[in-house]
């Protein structure tokens, strides 16, 4: 019975995309639904962007290595290509200014004090006591009050490739949220049980540096999770070193290690998760990072990390873009979309959105890649070709002469 | 089926009784078996207290925000330079002179305001500690001091604010040296320099989230005197203007305004009394010359008022910064003359012997504990145990303790008086470092110090017995004294055995007033014991006597009172039977009463009157009994008890305990007097215990070895 499910769910999705292409044919409407109806099903699902949710889930002085971890997470996937408003930063924000902070307004991860993580461009989406479980649960499954502006929220579709990283003090399968509040890892499950109801994700990272991190992941269920944590049951998360210029501990060594990995990438190169896994050494950890992936059906050997922590996107050239856009969507169509994921989304990232712009070349183009995915064995048509080639040579050749 | 069996049962036993309650039949057989429950337990208390240091555990750090050691000191070598020649200037000037104590204030009042920092004067008058017998436990108050103090003599405190650059200034860390601006003393100099390069540091950097106060303690009346009045002002606003314009009006044609005056020329110094926000903790800073030390060291002393201690997390900071930071060895007091107790030593080789078999037999047991180890260790306890016990602080922190600020004292002694300045700076560096580690750390701090304990006993500066377990040892002592009192009582109202069964053996037959006279008569020596205590007020008014005659006056006076009590409640009846059996049990629940309240109050003032009170009322006996029997058994308890009533009898106690401590070489009867008199002075706990616990007590017992039965 289980086994049939999702056969009948994509059989009506196939019938429900079929209608949607007729009704393109038909009255030649520009919109983003070729795209949405292209994805039928997650596995299938095109990647359409890229989120990352930072939380740091402490607060207080002793902890400004929490602060730094989450920051230094911030700047590489930034520098990786995921743009700021696409990042929902979480963080109590309570280091950069205080009082106790020997270098006002910024903050370091490395007592060399070369790199200030707290520049100018910094966008904290919760700060302070807003972070919060509840908070950290509404971005999650997009339960927001109608009051939150866009840029607090989460607005990832099916296609959309999620980094989740949190930090701070945990426990077995809890993790604290500054001092006063647990999550808890069934909460985490439901909430990315509920997002993966939700089409809110096509691929989802959790990556979590705290003690006993990977009891945290013990309750997910949804498939597409990956999960990293830095430490096993039993085992604590230790810090990496301490500046003793601030007087404290400036990032943990999970966090650090990562970084260091991440540090000798730049957005165009092809590491995988798996080099990045490999890259942990327990010895350096002094503790065991440990790995999820029976919920993830890619190879880890191919899939290059930029599909989490950066946003590489196959783009395609359109001769004009502006002209894509010749209407407003009608609330019609926008029904047709599925969750929550607002019409006006397609928009928001122009360079992802090219693909989904219609325009005569670019649906050329695309009916082509799709004709091209139809067919089954690719080698073999051009081996076809080549041979249905050569008749034509030698009669062009017998016709020269 | 089972209806018929409950019917057989109750055919069984025709009278039907209900079953009491386990707890009930618990506490009947401890009752019954009283005299063994008693020895047991007693026995068990005090083996309990001398095993406490092996039972100490390591101190640790509990507190995540202090983080001491973590940061790097930035204290350089020119703030020490420029403390020396603060120090320099300090002290070339001529300590002959009238002014030059005067003269002293300008020129520390110059350099603090060179810093930047806020510079002010406080000015208070010293008064002598009175006993007032309403004021125990009272809060420090204000109109104690402010009343006709004499306009001659006054002292001035000269005070530093640092402010705290980017901080909301609702905090601050006091520092205080005491220093007779006076004087001209090297030591305390040193303490100055020591104060001034941290200060000066302080004045600089960037990271205070709490304002820093330095408090240069005018030590002339006393160094507890200007602390504990500048703390006073600091927290007791005086908004009356009668008592300002009083004070000002003595200091009026005073040095005070000339003073102000001259040191007006560039810097503001406030006239007003400048405040910073709640104090989070307290350094006492002290350099003393020990003569024959290996190495430069730090004792630390914590004990305030009735006991209290600072919260054992600052002891730590300050023992984890001086020992793994900068080299120094950390003292606490201890009594030395313990380490020459031989027993001592025997029983730390038994005890380290038992640890062995124990380690050999099961490698996870871990409680031995070196010889040397233990005899140090008890010697800390003990002294930690008596200091508490006396209540009386020892030293300036005390003062703070009185309004919830953890202060502790550090006293430096360096291992020569350094006359090479290489030597001397470095002494000056080590010293300024560990103050600027301990006041980082507690910078760091959110909250008040709550997460390490407040109840504790020291063995060593770094292992300390905390209250769940030097609690055991008290439990055990004064567990049976309930017992034996229920036990008594039910023995002296038993009917005659011959006219009952001795099936109902243990019922009780209640008799519900005969008790009473018996608390009458506890009663009358307790009111006896507070006119006993109150006494010493109406006797230190008499002028012109020394101590030997104040206790004289005294205990005739407390004597003639006992003997006019006495005449008029004696009875001239027969005495009754079981009359001594009520009022030892009456005696024993009043102890337990007394014993219990004074835990909680001062826990080792209990711990120690314990040791005394419960084997002397749980013994006492009437001797008339005792040399009836004639048997070996009841004359070992007539010496027993005759010894024991001897020590419990509190001038007796102090000058053993002394003797013991000192030798009994020259003995005074005014040293009793002088000892209270501290006692009450600084409203120590432990003067009421002694005067409405320990010595009607002792009068009871002795009444109940003298009964006439």
């Amino acid at each position: 019975m289980r086994s049939k499910l999702p056969d009948a769910a994509s059989s009506r999705k196939m019938a429900a995309s079929s209608a949607v292409v007729a009704i393109l044919a038909s009255i030649w409407l520009c919109s983003s639904i070729a795209a949405d109806a292209s994805g039928s099903s997650s596995e299938t699902t095109m990647h359409t962007n890229n989120w990352a949710v930072l939380v740091c889930t402490s607060r207080f002085w002793f902890n400004y290595r929490h602060m730094a971890n989450t920051l230094s997470l911030y700047r590489t996937v930034k520098r990786l290509g995921i743009p700021d408003e696409r990042i929902i930063l979480m963080l109590a924000d309570d280091m950069a200014c205080n009082s106790r902070n020997k270098y006002p307004a910024q903050v370091f991860n490395n007592e060399n004090h070369w790199l200030n993580l707290y520049g100018d461009n910094v966008e904290v989406d919760y700060r302070g006591y807003e972070v919060t479980v509840e908070n950290f649960l509404r971005v999650l499954t997009g339960r927001h009050e109608s009051a939150v502006p866009r840029s607090k929220r989460l607005l990832s579709d099916e296609g959309s490739h999620i980094l989740l990283y949190m930090t701070g003090h945990g426990g077995d399968e809890f993790l604290k949220f500054q001092d006063s509040e647990e999550l808890q890892s069934h909460d985490l499950a439901d909430a990315v049980k509920q997002m993966k109801e939700k089409h809110r994700f096509k691929e989802l990272l959790i990556m979590v540096d705290t003690c006993q991190a990977a009891t945290l992941f013990n309750q997910l269920h949804s498939p597409g999770v990956l999960a990293i944590a830095s430490s096993m049951k039993g085992e604590n998360s230790y810090s990496h070193h301490l500046d003793s210029d601030v007087g404290v501990s400036v990032v943990d060594r999970f966090t650090f290690y990562t970084l260091a990995f991440f540090e000798r990438l730049n957005m165009y190169d092809n590491a995988s998760l798996s080099r990045l896994f490999n890259s942990y050494d327990p010895n350096l950890l002094m503790s065991n990072a440990y790995y999820r992936t029976d919920l993830y059906q890619p190879n880890l050997q191919e899939v290059p990390v930029t599909n989490f922590f950066g946003s590489v996107m196959e783009t395609v050239h359109t001769d004009s873009a502006y002209r894509a856009f010749p209407q407003k969507n009608t609330p019609r169509e926008t029904r047709i979309r599925t969750g929550n994921t607002a019409e006006d989304d397609s928009r928001r990232s122009i360079l992802t959105d090219m693909t989904k712009a219609e325009c005569p070349f670019t649906r050329i183009v695309s009916s082509l890649e799709s004709k091209m995915e139809t067919v089954g064995n690719l080698d073999s048509l051009v081996n076809y070709g080549l041979v249905m080639i050569l008749p034509v040579l030698v009669v062009s050749v017998w016709l020269s002469t | 089926m089972a209806e018929v069996e409950k019917k057989e049962v109750a055919a069984a036993t025709p009278p039907w009784k209900p079953k009491p309650r386990p707890i009930v039949r618990l506490g009947i057989v401890l009752i019954s078996h009283s005299l063994l429950v008693s020895v047991v337990c007693c026995t068990a208390g005090v083996v309990a207290l001398f095993l406490l240091p092996m039972l100490a555990k390591n101190t640790y750090i509990s507190e995540n925000a202090l983080m001491p050691g973590s940061a790097s000191s930035m204290l350089s070598n020119d703030d020490i330079s420029e403390a020396e020649r603060l120090a320099k200037d300090l002290t070339s000037l001529n300590s002959g002179a009238a002014d030059a104590g005067i003269e002293r204030r300008r020129v520390l009042a110059k350099y603090l305001s060179d810093l930047g920092v806020e510079v002010g004067y406080h000015k208070f008058e010293p008064h002598q500690n009175q006993f007032h017998p309403l004021h125990f436990f009272s809060s420090p108050d204000s109109g104690l001091s402010r009343e006709n103090g004499s306009c001659s003599s006054y002292g001035i405190n000269v005070v530093g604010i640092i402010r705290a650059p980017q901080a909301d200034g609702k905090e601050a860390i006091v520092l205080v040296t005491p220093f007779n601006f006076r004087k001209n003393s090297s030591s305390e100099a040193l303490s100055i320099s020591i104060g001034y390069a941290v200060f000066s540091l302080l004045s600089r950097v960037t990271w205070l989230a709490k304002d820093i106060i330095w408090l240069v303690a005018d030590s002339q009346y006393g160094e507890y005197a200007s602390v504990a009045s500048w703390l006073r002002d600091y927290h007791i606003p005086v908004f009356s203007a009668s008592s300002s314009h009083n004070a000002d009006s003595c200091f009026e044609g005073n040095n005070i305004n000339l003073l102000r005056e001259e040191s007006l020329d560039r810097t503001e110094i406030s006239s007003g009394f400048r405040r910073a926000g709640t104090m989070a903790a307290a350094l006492v800073l002290k350099v003393t010359d020990v003569k024959g030390q290996l190495e430069d060291t730090l004792s630390v002393y914590a004990e305030a008022s009735n006991g209290q201690m600072p919260n054992l997390d600052l002891i730590n900071v300050v023992n984890y910064l001086a020992v793994h930071r900068q080299g120094l060895r950390v003292k606490v007091e201890k009594f030395l003359s313990v380490l020459r107790w031989e027993w001592i030593w025997v029983l730390g080789d038994t005890l380290n012997f038992i640890g062995k078999v124990a380690g050999s037999l099961n490698p996870e047991w871990k409680f031995g504990i070196s010889t040397p180890d233990y005899v140090e260790g008890t010697a800390t306890l003990a002294n930690s145990l008596y200091r508490q016990a006396l209540g009386i602080p020892t030293g300036p922190h005390g003062a703070f303790r009185d309004f919830q600020v953890d202060a502790i004292t550090l006293e430096i002694s360096p291992k020569v008086v350094y006359t090479n300045q290489g030597r001397r700076n470095e002494f000056i560096l080590r010293s300024a470092r560990l103050i600027e580690g301990v006041v980082r750390s507690v910078n760091n701090l959110l909250e008040k110090f709550h997460q390490s304990f407040f109840l504790y006993l020291l063995t060593s500066p770094a292992k300390f017995v905390s209250v769940g377990v030097y609690m055991i040892g008290f439990a055990l002592l004064v567990a049976p004294l309930p017992l034996v009192a229920a036990s008594l009582y039910v023995d002296a109202n038993k009917p005659d055995p011959s006219s009952q069964g001795p099936k109902h053996k243990l019922q009780i037959n209640f008799k519900p007033w005969k008790w009473l006279s018996a608390a009458k008569q506890v009663f009358t020596v307790h009111a006896w014991g507070v006119f006993v205590s109150l006494l010493p007020y109406f006797i230190s008014q008499i002028p012109n006597s020394t101590p030997a005659a104040h206790s004289i006056i005294w205990f005739s006076l407390s004597t003639f009172g006992l003997l006019v009590l006495y005449l008029i409640t004696k009875s001239h009846s027969k005495p009754q039977k079981g009359e001594w059996e009520n009022l030892k049990s009456v005696t024993i629940s009043v102890v337990f009463i007394g014993l219990l309240l004074m835990s909680v109050v001062n826990f080792a003032t209990a711990q120690i009157g314990a040791l005394v009170l419960v084997p002397a009322c749980l013994l006492a006996q009437p001797l008339k009994l005792d040399i009836r029997d004639a048997s070996l058994k009841s004359f070992l308890r007539i010496a027993c008890n005759v010894f024991i009533s001897f020590v419990a009898f509190p001038p007796v106690g102090f000058f053993v305990l002394k003797g013991v401590n000192e030798g009994f070489g020259d003995m005074d009867v005014g040293e009793f007097w002088t000892w209270l008199e501290s006692l009450w002075a600084w409203n120590s706990a432990t003067y009421i215990y002694i005067g409405m616990v320990h010595l009607p007590c002792w009068v009871l017992c002795l009444h109940i070895l003298l009964h006439s039965c």
